[in-house]
């Protein structure tokens, strides 16, 4: 083993690791969506039999909805399923689908960190005012916001992590590699 | 402007960055050089309030709940049952293929999803009594495009959400027209395979006796179809109850076959969050560009710009129905129509269109998207479960079906009250 697969080997462990804490966080997020469906029955079943309503229901899953979809962002990523679209990028070589690759993640980071960044705004504004929603529940704000700016958070970290190994591995030529964690995966009919 | 916008997302996503990325990239530019006002200020208001949405959960739902039902063996079943039935037509199992299709988008809200479920069912069929794959594999991609026609609809919950326009009235409309295109495939695999018959292959007939014993397999996806719609049509229940309602009946039919293990539940968690987050970046940069895009007026402009040409509504209608045509060959559904959705639908509702009847207009075209060469995810999708072949055999296979789409696009413009009978106002 030489110098250069050594490290290739350690970025691809840094990748795995990544992409095993954010299949932990989807799984998190699968769990409490199916919560959201419990609090939804109650709503639903709750108008026959009154008895049942806890109430809030719609607010709440609105709240499920905004943290699940932001944190599954990176989850998305790590497993490469965000739409990309291959036109161009499956003519070229490996050195220039490695740079498109190099430019979608940069691109991933670039809007991960402004929105983040804004996101805090959002979640600042509502601590400093001690806003809550304007219903019956009077959730203060800055829980479900807290929650789903740090998806945001988390998508800075992992976007800017894969881009950190995607140009490493490309700079040691290890394109099988870059493949491997940042490229287009071929449409196999196990998508989705 | 216009010219910024377009030639900005044409460059973006040929460049292969994602979808998502390339709307907020655009939204990020328009404030930069064209806006008085600083835009980046209600960046993160409006990311929160496109994701804070009691509507769009039902999309992570509606996907949980085609996950549960493809891992409960639904598919298998009902395209057992299926067979029995259809197989002594023309085109024999052909049939099958687009009548499982039309049932397993009556609960499932992806097309994707469908034709991949159907094609991993149907193709091994294909082989075993030595049909002719192109058109059996062409059906296959074409009657998964039902999915996003037929109720529920994750595309349908996405147009209403972007245009503000009811989504159980898009539901209702979907029907009408989703069933008369499954008739129409039909139609057109009995009359191509009665000219000629080696395009299909074996007919087959059953006893009925065998035909009434299937019949219980297909109780389980007409009862959650039937309670997720007529939940949604008598008012009794929102989109997104009706589609946690239908997560409900999937655990219990799933329970019912044995399905629910940890290993079935774990796959169809992530399978749903990863959709869903796949959707939702689309849509929350669909929805930051669409604010940009009304701050700076260019919507007003594009509409101006447009009007200008004097074509009169239909004139503009037909060119805009062009452009779905040959974007389509090119760009992926999903984008095509997010992207599209702020700068066309003004423009359509301003001609004095019904904005419910262009949404299934649309769908129409996005269908069609789906299966035609070289961009047709439906098409690369059935290649891929089949193992073998040609990815060009599939696009010869769609082509009749194209046809059909086509039609009904004529159809649907000529008599809108198709898509508008059943919905209510």
């Amino acid at each position: 083993m030489t110098g250069s697969d050594r490290l290739a080997a350690r970025a691809m462990q840094i990748a795995e690791a990544l992409r095993t804490a954010n299949r932990w966080i989807a799984l998190l997020c699968g769990t409490v969506l199916l919560v959201a469906v419990a609090l939804i029955m109650t709503e639903v079943l709750g108008r026959q039999f009154p008895a049942m309503r806890i109430g809030g229901a719609d607010e709440l899953s609105g709240y499920v909805m905004a943290a699940i979809a932001t944190w599954g962002f990176s989850y998305a990523l790590v497993e490469r399923a965000h739409v990309r679209i291959d036109l161009i990028h499956n003519r070229l070589p490996v050195l220039g689908r490695a740079v498109l690759d190099i430019v979608a993640l940069a691109s991933v980071l670039l809007v991960a960190v402004l929105v983040a960044w804004h996101a805090y705004d959002v979640l600042a504004k509502s601590l400093a005012r001690g806003s809550r929603s304007n219903t019956p529940l009077g959730v203060p704000l800055w829980m479900p916001q807290v929650v789903w700016f740090g998806g945001w958070a988390w998508m800075v970290v992992t976007s800017g992590l894969l881009l950190g190994l995607t140009v490493f591995l490309t700079a040691l030529r290890r394109f099988e590699l870059v493949e491997q964690i940042a490229s287009i995966p071929v449409e196999t009919g196990e998508v989705e | 402007m216009i010219w910024y916008v377009s030639i900005g997302l044409a460059v973006l996503l040929a460049l292969s960055v994602p979808v998502g990325a390339a709307l907020f990239i655009l939204g990020f530019g328009l404030d930069q050089f064209f806006s008085q006002m600083p835009l980046m200020r209600g960046l993160g208001q409006m990311v929160y309030s496109s994701s804070d949405s009691f509507l769009l959960i039902a999309i992570p739902l509606f996907v949980l709940l085609g996950e549960i039902l493809v891992r409960a063996g639904i598919a298998e079943r009902t395209y057992a049952t299926l067979d029995t039935w259809f197989s002594w037509l023309p085109g024999g199992l052909v049939h099958a293929n687009i009548g499982t299709a039309t049932m397993f988008s009556a609960t499932s809200g992806s097309s994707v999803a469908t034709a991949a479920t159907v094609a991993t069912v149907a193709m091994p069929q294909a082989r075993k009594q030595g049909y002719d794959q192109r058109l059996f594999a062409g059906a296959i991609a074409a009657g998964g495009a039902l999915g996003i026609l037929l109720p529920p609809s994750i595309n349908l919950i996405v147009y209403g959400f972007l245009t503000q326009t009811s989504v159980p009235q898009l539901f209702m409309a979907g029907i009408v027209p989703g069933l008369l295109m499954a008739l129409g495939f039909m139609i057109i695999t009995a009359v191509i395979c009665t000219i000629k018959p080696e395009w299909g292959g074996p007919s087959r007939s059953f006893t009925w006796a065998e035909r009434m014993a299937g019949l219980p397999h297909l109780i389980p996806v007409l009862m959650v179809f039937a309670i997720i719609i007529g939940s949604i049509y008598t008012g009794w229940a929102t989109p997104t109850e009706a589609a946690a309602i239908g997560v409900v009946m999937a655990l219990g039919i799933a329970a019912f076959y044995g399905a629910v293990t940890w290993a079935n539940m774990r796959a169809a968690l992530l399978g749903t969050i990863r959709t869903t987050s796949m959707v939702m970046f689309v849509i929350v940069g669909a929805y930051f560009l669409n604010f940009a895009l009304g701050a700076t007026g260019l919507n007003r402009a594009l509409s101006g710009f447009l009007e200008g040409f004097g074509l009169g509504p239909y004139g503009m209608l037909m060119i805009i129905v062009l452009m779905y045509i040959v974007l389509g060959f090119f760009i992926e559904t999903l984008a095509l129509m997010i992207a599209t959705i702020p700068i066309v639908v003004p423009i359509v509702i301003g001609l004095g269109f019904d904005k419910v009847w262009f949404g299934i207009l649309l769908i129409v075209l996005i269908e069609m998207a789906l299966i035609t060469p070289p961009v047709g995810l439906n098409l690369y999708v059935v290649q891929g479960a089949r193992k073998e072949g040609r990815l060009s055999d599939v696009m010869v296979g769609a082509i009749p079906f194209v046809f059909v789409m086509l039609v009904m696009v004529g159809l649907l413009i000529a008599f809108p009250s198709i898509a508008l009978l059943f919905a209510p106002g």
